[in-house]
């Protein structure tokens, strides 16, 4: 199972049809939500992921079970101005070698997008569950907050240091520009 | 970019149906601006008889069954879902006129004007698909 805010059944339906029923599901999501659509048309793939880079949503990707299609797509806008403004930075590169002495990546993306390409050795708390799992991380230790462009690790890094973290980072550009390996853990 | 998809409907067959609304309608839930120009044969498809029972080409009857099993959704539907999203449709004063037909045989919503009314819309569009 991979965790989604809506599901929309487009089984069964012959193109154009998923992707008028995703449009039409999509204005129902709020920003950051994910919508899982189950389709058997098997052009759904590819036309759902050229569907969301040309209206700028960002597709997550697409397992099958039990002959079913399970698209995940993320609605987001094309607005990348947001200026971030946590100062402990580190960069992708510089991560890596960091966290092999001490210190946890911890990614604040939801559950589907970890599940589809994370850093092994990684944490996962999405941005949404972080203010109820803080007892899950330690004061003592450096916490690298990562996510797919940088925002939403911004706003996880800012609040952490607020509830007293200190040895908090941003990692930056974020998964979406990561060069190395990325897990993927799905049943 | 473009963000106008215009399309001319000069055929009137089941198929050529199928290939006009299939791109319009996918082009506007992908949010773009969506205009469709009827002329000639290509008005059937907005033809409030017509359109219900479009002809199939010679000898390919057979893809009936295919249509079905497949779960195509009906050209009726198509046309509906294809309004719902904002495609404009416009029939070709012209042929109307050598068909001896009004916008009373038509569909509602539909507007009605001459080369002209499409190829404003169409000057900044792209593509512009010709079936």
């Amino acid at each position: 199972m991979i965790k989604s805010d809506v599901q929309l059944d487009a089984k069964g339906l012959a193109c154009p049809m998923p992707i008028v029923k995703t449009k039409k599901a999509m204005n129902d999501l709020t920003e950051g939500q994910i919508l899982e659509v189950q389709a058997t048309d098997k052009g759904s793939t590819t036309d759902l992921k050229a569907w969301a880079k040309s209206v700028g949503h960002q597709y997550i990707g697409t397992r099958e079970e039990d002959n079913v299609l399970l698209h995940y797509i993320r609605k987001s806008n094309d607005d990348n101005s947001y200026e971030k403004q946590f100062e402990q930075t580190i960069t992708n590169e510089e991560v890596i070698n960091r966290v092999a002495n001490s210190g946890i990546i911890l990614d604040v993306r939801e559950e589907a997008e970890y599940a589809f390409g994370h850093i092994e050795g990684s944490k996962s708390i999405p941005m949404g569950e972080l203010e109820d799992r803080l007892d899950e991380l330690n004061h003592d230790e450096e916490i690298y907050v990562i996510c797919r462009t940088g925002t939403r690790s911004d706003f996880a890094a800012q609040k952490l240091f607020k509830k007293g973290f200190t040895k908090v980072y941003n990692v930056l550009p974020g998964i979406g520009s990561w060069n190395g390996n990325l897990s993927k853990s799905m049943k | 970019m473009s963000n106008k998809v215009a399309i001319i409907a000069s055929n009137g067959g089941l198929f050529d149906a199928y290939k006009v609304f299939n791109i319009a309608t996918a082009a506007a839930a992908t949010e773009k601006e969506v205009a469709i120009f009827f002329t000639f044969e290509g008005l059937n498809l907005i033809h409030k008889q017509a359109m219900q029972q479009l002809p199939m080409p010679k000898a390919r009857e057979h893809f009936a069954e295919g249509f079905a099993k497949a779960n195509v959704p009906s050209i009726p539907q198509l046309v509906e879902m294809a309004q719902d999203l904002g495609v404009k449709f416009i029939g070709c004063q012209m042929t109307m006129d050598v068909m001896g037909l009004t916008k009373d045989d038509f569909i509602n919503g539909i507007e009605v004007g001459g080369a002209v009314t499409f190829l404003e819309f169409a000057k900044d569009a792209s593509p512009t698909l010709t079936f």
